[in-house]
């Protein structure tokens, strides 16, 4: 443009519309940026404290379930029975062994952590067998430390942390020994995010 | 393409009236070409590509009739299509091998045109948006066989969604805005993305990649329809195992494309790097290819640096591929350690193999160019003999009598095994009844090539005398047609006397294939 259109502050009025047109445009388009929520999924299942069910449909009982034994357990449980099936529901829920110290009728002898391995997702389970005693992935031989969750062997022992450590959830157990699943919280300094990781 | 011109009936007369008023629309910018002769495919593998590409789309449109995205029942439905519903079977292993056919295609593709430097003279655009629809294409086909959820595509889906939650910072919020959380998401959402996000960026993509000049060889692309067909009669695509949440799975493999980035992950390194920076890498060195590439000429043989680095990929690709495939048989050894693949070997492996690759390059550019040089000795020794099949007329006449004969008992066969229940039988001969039809429709071009080689009329001084001969040819002699009206590609020099056919004011694509509807003037 030429210098006579230019205003009292030296910019011209072009250059003015310019910056109008590209603020108007910039606000017409505002309001979409929260529009981005709709990508995540909202979990609409609200956490509360629940009995531990185990497959059998019996709850877990400190006095009864055997030392040195895992089973697999939903939480949070829905009554929609597809999403139930959903590989991050599923918890290994482990009776220490005695030598780790689950022979203790408290719950400090059991541990539930998310079967989503943090490598790459397949699902680990509890070897109880002598000389195993650990969480293992099958499918590239992660292991897991049965009493922290945090991997010591393979692929997922490398991650930078919290991606070495398996979400996990607590319990609470009532006086005749029937055990709870305390309401979690979702973050990495609580109890974890299933198939991230967990700080120790 | 060879069709009688001087029997136009009405329904022929409406699909030449649309033809010409495609004038109107953007396709006047694509040249199509129907070859009457054979013509090396490495020249139109891209439309091959995109042949598959219709074929899945077509029979992927039918199988969302049945299949059901849920979590639970996805399996369930792919078992019911395979196994229940009439010729589920069928559209199930065209859509599968025409998947893995596309993506062959499309390396082919990739690789000929960077081999022959088709990706200079200002065709980067081109090349890139190519590169970039071929990745599509892979995650296309990823998540094709993700949303089966068996055993092998839960781990599949697993693998891809931790890759992308490695990704630093921005990883986890990546994943969850794309896949969703659990497998329920992941499912439900890979479908969205399998029928319809990708196809569209796919389609989004071929706008910007269609070449100008396009060539639609019919005997070609029903040879390759046809070998999908067969391939699928013969090694019909298993379901695998349902995904059961409580059951570990078992060891398998990816597709092929992808277990060269499977012996990567296997290394147990960093999951970011052996899985997202190394592809990664490939894909944006390939990208960069046509500005990396300074050299002037086109052929392999004068670029050997640019040679050489294709060679080096595709050596490591196959080098790769297989090691991803392999596991160790030994059962007595722990699973993980069948699984792990030193890192050290790997990496030592594709080191050794940059030296290996671009000796191999510099010696086959040597015996090229040797190769060359003799051809041009032995060319001032007198002309090359070429041996040729001729057929006689009548010879052609019986050959496509024979092969139309061959198609019937080929019918019946095929419908007598769909009626026994034999469906991988009905589509192995399916499949060769095409292969069939590319060799007669390949036998009927020569054959209407050929009738042009008839004598030609003599030479008549002026024009106004043409149009009247022209006209009045037909009539008295029905076999003996005007060479102009038969001409093909690369037989331009027949016509030598445009003014000839005055009267045609459609589109005669077979008449001038220097000229496109675009150069019609038009009033």
């Amino acid at each position: 443009m030429s210098e006579q259109e230019k205003g009292p502050g030296g910019m011209s009025r072009r250059d003015f519309l310019k910056l109008l047109g590209a603020a108007g445009t910039s606000l017409a388009f505002a309001p979409f940026v929260p529009w981005g929520k709709f990508m995540p999924n909202p979990s609409s299942v609200t956490l509360t404290k629940v009995p531990v069910m185990l497959p059998d449909g019996t709850q877990a009982n400190l006095h009864t379930f055997p030392v040195n034994h895992a089973e697999v357990i939903t939480y949070p449980e829905t009554a929609d029975e597809v999403l139930n099936e959903e590989a991050f529901r599923k918890w290994q829920f482990i009776r220490l062994p005695e030598k780790f110290g689950g022979g203790r009728k408290d719950v400090s002898s059991f541990r539930a952590y998310s079967m989503i391995c943090l490598h790459l997702w397949c699902l680990w389970k509890y070897w109880p067998e002598e000389g195993r005693m650990r969480g293992e992935c099958p499918c590239h031989g992660s292991m897991y430390d049965v009493r922290t969750g945090t991997s010591f062997l393979g692929p997922a022992s490398v991650q930078a942390p919290p991606s070495n450590t398996l979400a996990q959830l607590d319990f609470e157990a009532d006086s005749d020994g029937f055990m709870f699943i305390s309401p979690p919280t979702w973050g990495v300094n609580d109890n974890g995010v299933v198939g991230y990781g967990r700080f120790t | 393409m060879a069709v009688s011109l001087e029997r136009r009936n009405g329904l022929l007369a409406f699909f030449y009236w649309i033809w010409n008023e495609l004038d109107r629309t953007v396709f006047t910018g694509i040249k199509f070409s129907f070859p009457a002769r054979f013509v090396s495919p490495f020249g139109f593998l891209g439309m091959l590509t995109f042949i598959m590409f219709i074929i899945l789309g077509v029979t992927g449109a039918l199988l969302m009739f049945y299949y059901e995205p849920i979590m639970t029942r996805s399996w369930d439905s792919v078992a019911f299509i395979n196994n229940d519903v009439p010729f589920g079977f069928h559209l199930r292993n065209i859509h599968y091998h025409g998947s893995n056919a596309m993506v062959m295609l499309a390396i082919l593709h990739m690789y000929y045109q960077y081999f022959s430097g088709r990706y200079k003279i200002r065709n980067e655009v081109l090349w890139v948006t190519g590169v970039i629809l071929g990745t599509v294409t892979i995650l296309e086909a990823f998540t094709g066989y993700d949303i089966i959820f068996s055993e092998r595509a839960e781990l599949a889906i697993s693998i891809a969604a931790s890759l992308t939650n490695s990704i630093p910072i921005a990883g986890p919020m990546i994943r969850e805005l794309a896949f969703g959380a659990g497998f329920h998401d992941f499912v439900l959402r890979f479908y969205a993305q399998h029928v319809f996000i990708l196809p569209i960026v796919m389609l989004g993509l071929m706008a910007v990649h269609m070449p100008r000049f396009l060539v639609f060889d019919v005997p070609m692309v029903m040879a390759i329809s046809g070998a999908v067909f067969l391939t699928g009669g013969v090694f019909p695509v298993d379901l695998g195992f349902k995904f059961e949440p409580t059951v570990p799975p078992g060891i398998t493999v990816p597709e092929w494309y992808l277990t060269g980035l499977y012996a990567f992950l296997r290394t147990q390194y960093d999951k970011f790097l052996t899985g997202v920076l190394w592809p990664a890498l490939f894909i944006g060195v390939l990208l960069l290819t046509p500005f990396l590439d300074r050299y002037k000429k086109f052929s392999w043989k004068d670029r050997p640096w640019i040679t050489a680095i294709g060679i080096t990929g595709i050596a490591q690709i196959l080098v790769t591929t297989y090691w991803g495939f392999y596991i160790p048989p030994d059962t007595t050894i722990p699973l993980v350690e069948r699984l792990v693949i030193d890192p050290i070997n790997l990496y030592l492996v594709m080191i050794l193999l940059v030296p290996l690759s671009f000796g191999f390059t510099l010696m086959m550019i040597h015996l090229a160019k040797d190769a060359e040089r003799k051809a041009k000795l032995a060319k001032a020794n007198g002309p090359k003999k070429v041996s040729e099949i001729k057929l006689s007329i009548k010879w052609t006449n019986w050959m496509l009598i024979a092969l139309l004969a061959f198609q019937v008992f080929l019918n019946i066969a095929a419908y007598n095994a769909f009626l026994s229940g034999m469906n991988n039988v009905n589509l192995w001969i399916t499949g060769v009844i095409l292969i069939v039809f590319a060799g007669f429709f390949h036998l009927y071009r020569y054959a209407m090539s050929q009738s042009k080689n008839i004598p030609k009329p003599p030479k008549f001084p002026t024009t106004k005398q043409i149009e009247t001969s022209q006209k009045s040819l037909p009539q008295t002699d029905g076999v003996q047609k005007s060479p102009e009206e038969k001409s093909s590609q690369g037989q331009i020099a027949e016509t030598s006397a445009p003014e000839i056919k005055p009267t045609t004011a459609e589109l005669d694509l077979n008449r001038e294939q220097n000229l496109g509807m675009s150069d019609l003037k038009k009033p």
